[in-house]
Parts: structure tokens; C-alpha cells; sequence
């Protein structure tokens, strides 16, 4: 149902009447440019006006609709010079709705374009990956779902999509809703900023999914962000998701992996996938958008798959490696125990006091592969300060990944269990210097 | 709505009663200066008819806020032969009664000036970067809000800064009118990672860390810009993409910016920059002690490692501030920087397309004395860890 009407009215004055004529244009083009960081579109409505020599006015207006007035724009399209839209008035009293003046040297059909940013669009990208049943390579589907819940119809509208953040000093709905749409004098109006809503709002949404097939999405760099255009006209009806296939990619090949590390995940393992946004991984042709990536795998021959887990990714740039966190797992096994502590190398000061020691401390790490492919395993040790020496056992992969922590490094086949033990020393006092 | 009424009374004699003779002389024309937040000046134009003699003119006003102490009264067509000989405000409040002696009959030129509270002006500006980042076009909005509770049908608007114009304006009534447009405007595009403020490992957040992208332009002549000083205002950026339709790319406050100055505009962050900071060493050095054993005097030696990549196709110039505390001495460095004050320092390294540039820098903090809180990573929660209090001190 089509909530939202936009009206144009062209009011020519001429000496004997003040309105001469009345015309209600109706849409050329339009095109939507949807933000993701912010809920803000910027719409892009082209209509022909019929203008008189001498001074015009036109008035537009939105009741019921999320558009803020302050970023309304009227840009003729031909005949530049002859044309002049030096004001804009939101006269007295009169809510969601502005008139412009326009200074004509000629009479003549004009196509313009009014341009202004409304709330109520979004789109996210999301993401299926599918790994082989050796876990070596995966194929890569990414959407992009467009969310209309602005209240009103886009039928042949030009789609297009902004990846990237962009600074907003007031919400768009904010504006939309300030009367006047400047504010007055001396009263400052602060906007209220509530970010939830936008989540509330893909949740009240309708799960329709139309999912366009074949359509292609032509993709470009603009300044920082990147700009998804979807190919042709699109319908877009107010409450429905639109969800369009953006690009897939087979036979990526991935790390699988896992990772312990106590004080970031506590004492399980989890288990990641790693690949880059580049050519050696099949992709690279563009930056990844943030988004829900979910993780299945083939498990048989046949084709059926079971559900690894999901992610929340990361806008990931072109060249730039990936990292997915698919939670916790029960593959592996990792047991880490103090096996010795002591004290040892005292200083005192002249009162006789403890000024300085050394603690070394001896941990056994025992990790079980219960599955039957090899694994690598990333083990990572955190100290409580920088002045430790560290020895571990011969054959164990390691380094310093900075001042206070080690990262181990294991590969083991399929159920195979390890052990390994290493020794920290950590200097205390004096010991230190 | 006409709020602002004048009548005009002449007396012929001071020992006969006041006799109303003409009324409500009409403006003719207003000039209107913003040089003060939400209050105008205003000195309107009328002409009255004056009797030989001494002429009483009341002006009052109703529902505008007019400073009553600021009112003044000039005579524009006979200075020297009129005289305003009385100036009272009668009982009722919002009203002024002036007596003007005028030595023949016939129409006189007055100003009458006051200060009106409730209208006032704004500035926006709108920016629009062209396809090849090369140029802006760059233009300045006036926004007429006025709520003063008076209309004005030809007034002439001088605002802050820039030029005079005439515009009618109604009360209530919100007007934008473009005041200044110009192509050809010279930029710089600047990335900005404040480490006091930014995540260091960018890789331990689930959250995308952006970093800030600001434009930069000059308010002189070799810029484009450089005819007058630009005030305080919203401004939203644009730019034209490759199928010349144009994207929004952010919106900052353009802060007052004189003539010679320059100022800087926060549009949105890059992720295609990716800044991780690391401390690769922090020791005490140098450590002193007391006759008690104590500590009462050290240095540090401190190395911190900054890895910059730049993942777009295009080069980027990215600024990179370090906060030193203390006193300190820089040991050796890999890229040249610029102190800003005691303790912070800038970096200013230009990246190629498709580049990776390390920053390491070695300094030392000096004459320390209170125990040491070290952060070893970014000043995100959780991360901030403490040297354990250890049983000599």
C-alpha cells in the first residue's frame, strides 16, 4: 500500500492571478543509494516540470514520510543557466512542506531532479560458505538483502548499495521528525539518538524473500566506501526484503583451524577458518562487506551437508586475510597443568627485606585430535608482565607475538595426542633490572 | 503578521490636549544585521508627516521581543532642524513615546533601530568532490529562522560575513537561500590513527575499525576559497561516481575558519587502511635506589611498532599521533615526526597503492617515580594490564 505521497505542485504568478497553473508531475527515475552504517538513503527522484518565464514557485511536500527537509535539493537538469533556484522557504506553520522559487529566462519543459535522504531502508550482506569434507576448500555464496520499511512503494527504482561508515551528526529520522526543520533560535534541539531501532525494524519486517536470480551487481570504489549497484529497475514494496545473490565463488582454499587461548575464550577450544580476500583464494575482486557468514559441510558423497556454525565478518578489504570464528568445539581437546612451581634466586635489602625473586613455573600442555583429519592447533600463553625467558621442548613450534605473550604452533594427525611442557620464568623485584 | 505599530501624535499647543492626527506611518524598508547569536539588529525606514511644533510619536509592539533600551531614533532628511525633545515609556510596557520638535510642517525621513530577539541566521555548507577527487565545488547556505513574531517585506539581510541581500521573511517562516557557490576548490585528503584514542589491534575487536578520513581545505585564494571567513555550520559531502550520479559520504560541522586558516572535515572512516599498533618493549633502565633498598628513580626503554597497510588502489597520506607521557627522549626512529607539543608527536607517512610501511620507534622515558602502569596493547576495556605490585617497593 503506498503510504507516502509527494506532491509538486508548480504555481506560476503572473500580474492578474497568483496561481496560473497547477501540475503534478509524476516520477521519472528514481534512485535509491542505501547506507548500512547508518539508516539514511539518499533518494534521487527525477520528474519534468513545465516552467514559465519569470518567477516560478514549487511546492513539495511529504506529509507521513521519514525525509529530512534539511537535505532537500532541486537540481535542473538542462538549460543550467537559464534557470536559477535561489530559495527554499518552509513558510509559517505549515508542516512537511517546502516551496522553492525558481527564476526562469526561458518557458520550457525542464526534467529536474529532487534530491533528499529519508530513514526507513536498509540492507545488510550476509553469507553461506560451504566447506569440502576434507575441510580444504570452500564455496563462497554472498547476498545482499535489501530491507524496505520506509512506508512507502519503490517501483522501478535504481538500487544501489554503500558499503563503509559514514559521520552523521544528527539521524535522519530525527530530522525528519524536527519542526521547523531548522530548529528556532536560541532553542537548541538536541536529537534524541536511538540506534536499536534500526535492528527492531529488520525484526518487524515481513521475511519475504523475492531473491532475483541472474541479476548482476556492478561494483565500484567511490572515495573510502564501496558502491554496489544492482543491475535494472527493482521493485521494492514497503515491508519486504529483497534478497539478491551479489557473487559466489567455488574451491577457496582454506585453513582450518583451531585456537586455545584461556583468557579470550576461556578453556575451550575453538575452532576458525582462514583465507584472504585475493586472487591466491579465488577472490579479491572486491572488498567483503560485514556481514553473517553461516558455515555448513559436505558430509557425504551425496551432497548433504551438517551446519558448522557462524560468524559475524568483519568488512574485509580487498588483499586483506580473513579470520572466522565458528565457536567451540569438541574435536579437540586441549589440558593445560602447572606441573612445578618454585621460587628461587631471593634478594634483600639492607633492612633485610625480600627486594627481588625469580618464580619458574612448568606447564604440560596435552592436546587429543578426536577426528579423523589432521588439525593445526594455535596455543596462545599470556604473562603478567614483560620480564620473563621462556624454554619449551625441542621440535615445538613457537614465538613471541609481543611483550607478554607466546604462540604456539602444532600440527597433529588425525587422533593423535601430544605433549609438550615448557618453562616460564618470570623475574619479580629487583630481578628485573 | 504586522506586530510593530507606530502612531504618530502631534500637539499643537502644550497647553491643549493631545490630538491624534496621523497614524501608522508604513516601513518602507529594513535593514537587518546578524552580528550577535539569536538577536538581529534592525533599523527600519518611515517616513511621517510632521506638524510645526511638537509631534508625538508612540511606537509600540506586541508579541515580539524587542529590547526596549536599544531603541533609538535618527533623523534622516533634516538632522540639524529636527529635535526629539522627550523620550518616555508610558505605564503599559512595550511602548516608547517620543516628542519631536520640528520648526515647519511636511514629511520627514526617520530610522528607528532596535535589537529583535528570536530571528537569526545559520550557515550549512554543501561539498561535492568531483569523480577524480580532484576538485571540489563548494557551496554556502543562509538559513533565515525567524520566529520573532515580526514579518519583514523587504528587508535588507546583512549577515555575519559575506554579502548583503534583500529577501522578504515572515514570522515563523524557515528560509535557505544559497549564498555562495564556486568550483575549482583545492583539497587534501587526510587519514588520521590517534593512538590515545584508537584501538591498537584492531584484529581482537569483533566490531570493523574504520579509520577516520578527513578533507582538507584552505580558506585562501590558492585554495579557491579565501574571500571571507567561513562560520560555523553543518556541511555535508558529497561525491560524483564513475556513472555520474553521486553518493552522500558523510556530514561534519565546518568550525569558523578566518582567512589564511584551514580547516578539516570528518566524512566517515577507511577500512581499507588497517593500522595495528604493537609495544614491542618496555624495561626499567637507569633504576635508582634509596638507602632503603627502594626504588626512587628510573628510565624506561620502550619500543613501539606500528604496522600501516594500505589495501587501496590509490595512495593514501595518513597521519599517526603517539602520546608520550613524561619526560622523554626519542632513541632512534624510522620515519621522521613531528613534535606537537611535550608529549605528542606526528607522523605523517604517504603510502602507496597496495603498500605495507612499518613505523618503529625507540625512546625513553626519564626520571620516573611513581609505580608504572603499563598498557601494553589499546586502550580498549580489558586490555589495560598492570605490573604486579611486587614485595620490595
Amino acid at each position: 500500500m503506498k503510504k507516502l505521497f509527494i506532491f509538486f505542485i508548480l504555481l506560476i504568478f503572473n500580474l492578474f492571478a497568483k496561481i496560473d497553473l497547477v501540475t503534478l508531475p509524476s516520477r521519472e527515475k528514481v534512485q535509491l543509494t542505501i547506507y548500512n552504517s547508518a539508516d539514511l538513503t539518499l533518494v534521487r527522484d527525477e520528474r519534468i516540470l513545465t516552467l514559465k518565464k519569470g518567477e516560478n514557485s514549487l511546492q513539495f511536500s511529504w506529509a507521513n514520510t521519514l525525509i529530512d527537509p534539511t537535505s532537500l535539493e532541486l537540481i535542473p537538469k538542462q538549460d543550467i543557466t537559464s534557470i536559477n533556484i535561489s530559495q527554499l522557504i518552509f513558510p509559517p506553520r505549515v508542516n512537511e512542506l517546502g516551496i522553492w522559487k525558481i527564476d526562469s529566462k526561458i518557458s520550457k519543459k525542464i526534467p529536474f531532479e529532487i534530491s533528499y535522504f529519508t530513514s526507513g531502508i536498509s540492507w545488510e550482506a550476509f553469507y553461506i560458505g560451504t566447506l569440502s569434507s576434507d575441510e580444504k576448500s570452500m564455496e563462497l555464496k554472498v547476498y545482499v538483502k535489501v530491507i524496505n520499511n520506509s512506508g512507502e512503494d519503490y517501483e522501478n527504482a535504481s538500487v544501489r548499495l554503500v558499503v563503509g561508515k559514514i559521520n552523521l551528526l544528527e539521524m535522519i529520522k530525527d530530522l525528519a521528525r524536527r519542526f521547523p526543520p531548522y530548529g528556532t533560535p536560541g532553542i537548541i534541539t538536541p536529537a534524541p539518538m536511538v540506534y536499536e531501532e534500526k535492528a527492531e525494524m529488520v525484526r518487524a519486517a515481513k521475511i519475504l524473500l523475492a531473491e532475483a536470480k541472474g541479476k548482476e551487481i556492478i561494483k565500484e570504489g567511490v572515495s573510502e566506501y564501496f558502491l554496489y549497484t544492482i543491475e535494472g529497475k527493482e521493485n521494492l514494496p514497503n515491508k519486504w526484503i529483497k534478497r539478491l545473490l551479489s557473487f559466489s565463488q567455488k574451491d577457496i582454499p582454506v585453513e582450518y583451524f583451531y585456537k586455545y587461548e584461556e583468557e579470550r575464550y576461556g578453556k575451550s577450544v575453538r575452532r576458525f577458518i582462514k583465507f584472504a580476500n585475493d586472487q591466491i583464494h579465488k577472490l579479491g575482486k572486491e572488498p567483503l562487506p560485514d556481514g553473517l557468514i553461516k558455515i555448513f559441510k559436505y558430509i557425504n558423497k551425496e551432497g548433504n551437508l551438517s551446519y558448522i556454525g557462524s560468524d559475524r565478518t568483519k568488512y574485509i578489504p580487498i588483499g586483506e586475510k580473513v579470520e572466522l570464528d565458528l565457536g567451540e568445539s569438541k574435536e579437540l581437546k586441549i589440558d593445560i597443568k602447572l606441573m612445578d612451581t618454585k621460587t628461587k634466586n631471593y634478594m634483600f635489602n639492607k633492612d633485610g627485606n625480600i627486594s627481588g625473586w625469580e618464580e619458574e613455573k612448568i606447564y604440560k600442555i596435552k592436546i587429543t585430535n578426536y577426528k579423523n583429519l589432521p588439525v593445526k592447533v594455535e596455543i596462545k600463553r599470556n604473562f603478567p608482565h614483560q620480564y620473563w625467558k621462556i624454554e619449551v621442548d625441542k621440535n615445538i613450534q613457537w614465538e613471541k607475538y609481543d611483550l607478554v605473550s607466546v604462540k604456539f604452533t602444532l600440527n597433529l594427525s588425525s587422533l593423535e595426542t601430544r605433549e609438550f611442557t615448557y618453562k616460564i620464568n618470570l623475574f619479580e623485584g629487583d630481578r628485573r633490572y | 503578521m504586522k506586530k510593530v505599530f507606530i502612531f504618530l501624535l502631534s500637539i499643537f499647543s502644550l497647553s491643549i490636549a493631545r490630538t491624534k492626527l496621523v497614524a501608522l506611518p508604513e516601513r518602507e524598508i529594513s535593514y537587518i544585521r546578524f552580528d550577535a547569536p539569536n538577536t538581529a539588529f534592525v533599523e527600519e525606514e518611515r517616513t511621517l508627516t510632521l506638524q510645526k511644533g511638537i509631534n508625538q510619536v508612540d511606537f509600540s509592539w506586541k508579541g515580539v521581543n524587542i529590547d526596549q533600551d536599544s531603541i533609538t531614533l535618527t533623523f534622516i532628511t533634516n538632522p540639524d532642524k529636527l529635535k526629539l525633545i522627550n523620550l518616555s515609556y508610558p505605564p503599559e510596557g512595550n511602548s516608547l513615546v517620543w516628542e519631536i520638535y520640528s520648526p515647519e510642517g511636511g514629511e520627514e525621513k526617520i530610522r528607528i533601530s532596535y535589537l529583535l530577539s528570536n530571528i537569526d541566521c545559520i550557515y550549512t555548507y554543501k561539498i561535492v568532490v568531483d569523480k577524480n577527487e580532484e576538485n571540489i565545488n563548494f557551496s554556502s547556505y543562509l538559513i533565515i529562522r525567524n520566529f520573532s513574531g515580526e514579518d519583514f517585506e523587504k528587508g535588507i539581510f546583512t549577515p555575519e560575513f559575506g554579502k548583503t541581500f534583500e529577501t522578504s521573511t515572515k514570522n515563523e517562516e524557515t528560509k535557505q537561500i544559497l549564498i555562495y557557490q564556486k568550483d575549482g576548490i583545492k583539497f587534501e585528503k587526510i587519514f588520521v590513527f590517534d593512538a590515545s584514542k584508537m584501538i591498537w589491534d584492531p584484529e581482537r575487536v569483533k566490531e570493523n575499525v574504520g579509520i577516520p578520513v578527513y578533507f582538507e581545505i584552505k580558506n585562501l585564494k590558492e585554495s579557491g576559497l579565501g574571500e571571507f571567513p567561513l562560520l560555523t555550520g553543518k556541511t555535508r559531502m558529497f561525491q560524483i561516481d564513475k556513472s555520474d550520479s553521486f553518493i552522500f559520504l558523510g556530514e561534519d560541522n565546518l568550525k569558523y575558519t578566518p582567512i589564511g586558516d584551514s580547516f578539516r572535515l570528518y566524512f566517515g572512516d577507511s577500512r581499507d587502511i588497517i593500522v595495528k599498533q604493537k609495544k614491542m618493549k618496555e624495561t626499567r633502565i637507569n633504576v635508582r635506589k634509596n638507602n632503603l633498598g627502594n626504588i626512587v628513580l628510573y628510565d624506561t626503554d620502550e619500543v613501539i611498532r606500528i604496522e600501516i597497510e594500505n589495501f587501496r588502489d590509490r595512495p593514501a597520506k595518513i597521519e599517526i599521533l603517539e602520546n608520550i607521557p613524561d619526560e622523554w627522549d626519542m632513541e632512534e626512529s624510522t620515519h621522521k615526526y613531528e613534535k606537537i607539543d611535550s608529549n605528542n608527536i606526528k607522523f605523517v607517512i604517504d603510502l602507496k597503492p597496495k603498500s605495507k610501511e612499518i613505523v618503529e620507534f625507540h625512546y625513553h622515558r626519564r626520571n620516573l617515580r611513581k609505580k608504572e602502569i603499563v598498557n601494553f596493547s589499546s586502550p580498549i576495556k580489558g586490555e589495560i594490564i598492570e605490573t604486579l605490585p611486587f614485595k620490595g617497593e
